[in-house]
């Protein structure tokens, strides 16, 4: 969608250039690496080391946290974790260029900003709960998992599209 | 010979590297495309803009090909890539959850860093809430332990599973997406111009 | 819709039918022929009986028997702790965790070098590791082992010690004096090898 304005310049990529690059960047990322991207394992990393630097103890004595928690092994020495800071920075860098970076809160014109950020909130809640359950989100599972074909990738991609095509009706509000 | 962690021709300590600069291509492209807005992923389910279909699709697609044919050629060993492990009951539950956030939420949790990057309020809540969502799911990992791991079939592939040829569910796949572009823009043509 | 758009999907199908036609190209990663004709001239494959004994006798963990000769022949007679994978069976696919695998040393052996040579050239053109022939096989197994000759008179001590290792040796393996049949032990123990399937668990991955 083209929406030129003196101050702010939206210019996006064509959809399908964009596909191919991201394509060719999931061919190449299993190519060098032999793995998939990831989004949330860069979250949940974040969230480990907190925990265990605020209650260390717990951290240990959860199920949860001790495959991560060990005396040698630093849980944000991860892959993911690199990635998840590429993709702030790379993210920057296309916005910046494009001058798409600064504050502001998007909404539909319907709904107001505090509800909004309620809602981006409990979004948020929602996919922090799913994507472990799932073992991924869409960018883990849905897209990289997809790409070599494996089972849980698809059930993942149907679930979550599938779902919010039939519940859609019901968050019009929010959008249009 | 691909993959080339595993050959050791690339050596592991680069691996870091090579994850930043991968994420780096990742959050350029996704932002690049659009996906840092919210209402512009949220267009594809109420038919206003189809970004989100015509990049997965077509990337899921290149990506799927490209790596068929490399393993062909014998560039590759594709089943040494990492297959994500299919937990059935867990994964289905958790993918209707995902639906509902992205729903309410209109990111993902990769599209949300991209609008954390440029600055949105709204992507930085969503992001926010991810973390709780892990900390809470963390907390109440004894008790839905049992329920996490349950419905294990291993990890297995759509081959393994419904013994189809992968070159053909390959062509399958491009097919449909060209069905499914095709079907975009002419629902795109006929719902009421949206401006976000 | 816009004839380019037309045009790009056109060419993005094609491509993806590309696949469909691609003729089956067996990719079997072999080793080179000038590689492997230099480790049949090496002859670091061969392992003597007397060392094969001794590390049976010593209970050598990494020490895997292959015996290539036929069930019959498995069932009359074999070594101890010996697995039957017969020669045609050799790439059945069931047996193939046990031989493609870098851990325990493999030692052919039939009842002479023919077939356990045969299956070693097998198994290490498909690029296998840690192979290994019992020099002689079976013959020569009875020949020095079972029923070792007594050195003469003039023999050096080497060769009397050699002597009573094999006596001590074919006691052991309870060969008793000429009965060259079967005090076969129960073959039916099956040794338990770690099978490996192709490790998957080298990628790591996930969300």
């Amino acid at each position: 969608m083209e929406f030129d304005n003196k101050q702010l310049r939206h210019v996006y990529w064509n959809p399908y250039f964009g596909g191919l690059m991201l394509g060719l960047l999931i061919a190449a990322t299993f190519y060098v690496t032999g793995r998939g991207v990831g989004a949330t394992g860069g979250t949940k990393a974040t969230v480990v080391s907190t925990v265990d630097l605020i209650a260390h103890e717990h951290a240990e004595g959860q199920e949860f946290f001790s495959k991560y928690v060990d005396e040698d092994k630093n849980p944000m020495k991860n892959w993911l974790v690199f990635e998840t800071l590429g993709i702030l920075i790379g993210a920057f860098l296309s916005g910046s260029i494009k001058g798409r970076v600064n504050f502001r809160i998007q909404h539909s014109p319907k709904i107001t900003a505090k509800r909004r950020l309620v809602f981006a909130l409990a979004g948020g809640l929602l996919f922090g709960v799913g994507s472990q359950f799932a073992r991924g989100c869409t960018s883990g599972a849905a897209l990289s998992g997809s790409t070599v074909l494996s089972l849980a990738g698809f059930i993942t991609m149907i679930g979550i599209f599938g779902t919010a095509y039939v519940f859609a009706y019901f968050f019009r509000k929010l959008w249009i | 010979m691909g993959p080339l962690t595993f050959n050791d021709i690339i050596s592991t300590e680069w691996n870091y590297v090579i994850a930043l600069l991968i994420g780096l291509a990742f959050g350029y492209i996704l932002e690049a495309s659009g996906f840092s807005s919210s209402r512009k992923l949220v267009g594809v389910f109420y038919g206003y803009d189809f970004v989100v279909i015509r990049v997965f699709m077509t990337a899921v697609s290149v990506a799927m090909i490209t790596l068929l044919y490399l393993d062909y050629l014998g560039f590759l060993d594709f089943s040494l890539l990492y297959v994500v492990p299919t937990y059935l009951t867990p994964q289905i539950v958790g993918s209707i959850i995902m639906g509902l956030g992205f729903l309410m939420g209109g990111f993902c949790p990769g599209t949300s860093l991209t609008a954390v990057a440029i600055g949105k309020i709204d992507g930085i809540v969503f992001t926010g809430g991810i973390w709780l969502g892990i900390l809470g799911f963390s907390e109440a990992y004894p008790y839905i332990e049992d329920f996490n791991n349950s419905g294990y079939m291993g990890n297995i592939t759509i081959m393994d599973q419904f013994d189809i040829n992968p070159y053909t569910f390959a062509f399958g796949f491009a097919v449909v997406a060209v069905i499914a572009f095709t079907a975009a823009s002419m629902i795109r043509r006929k719902v009421k111009e949206i401006q976000y | 819709m816009q004839k380019r758009y037309i045009f790009l999907a056109l060419l993005f199908l094609v491509m993806a039918s590309g696949l469909l036609f691609l003729p089956d190209m067996e990719k079997k990663t072999q080793i080179e022929p000038s590689a492997l004709l230099n480790d049949i001239h090496s002859n670091n494959r061969r392992l003597s009986t007397d060392e094969i004994a001794k590390r049976i006798i010593d209970g050598d963990p990494i020490l895997f028997l292959v015996d290539v000769r036929t069930e019959a022949e498995f069932n009359n007679y074999s070594l101890p702790g010996a697995v039957n994978i017969p020669l045609q069976d050799l790439l059945n696919e069931d047996w193939t965790g046990y031989v493609d695998q870098d851990i325990l040393d493999i030692i052919f052996y039939g009842n002479d070098d023919i077939l356990s040579e045969q299956a070693w050239v097998l198994c290490k053109q498909l690029g296998y590791q840690n192979l290994y022939v019992l020099d002689g096989g079976l013959n020569q197994w009875f020949a020095t082992i079972m029923l070792p000759e007594k050195p003469g008179e003039l023999a050096s001590n080497e060769e009397f010690d050699l002597f009573s290792f094999r006596t001590g040796a074919s006691i052991f393996f309870g060969s008793g004096t000429t009965e060259i049949a079967v005090k076969a032990k129960p073959k039916k123990e099956k040794k338990t090898i770690p099978v490996r399937k192709k490790v998957k668990a080298e990628a790591e991955g996930g969300c």
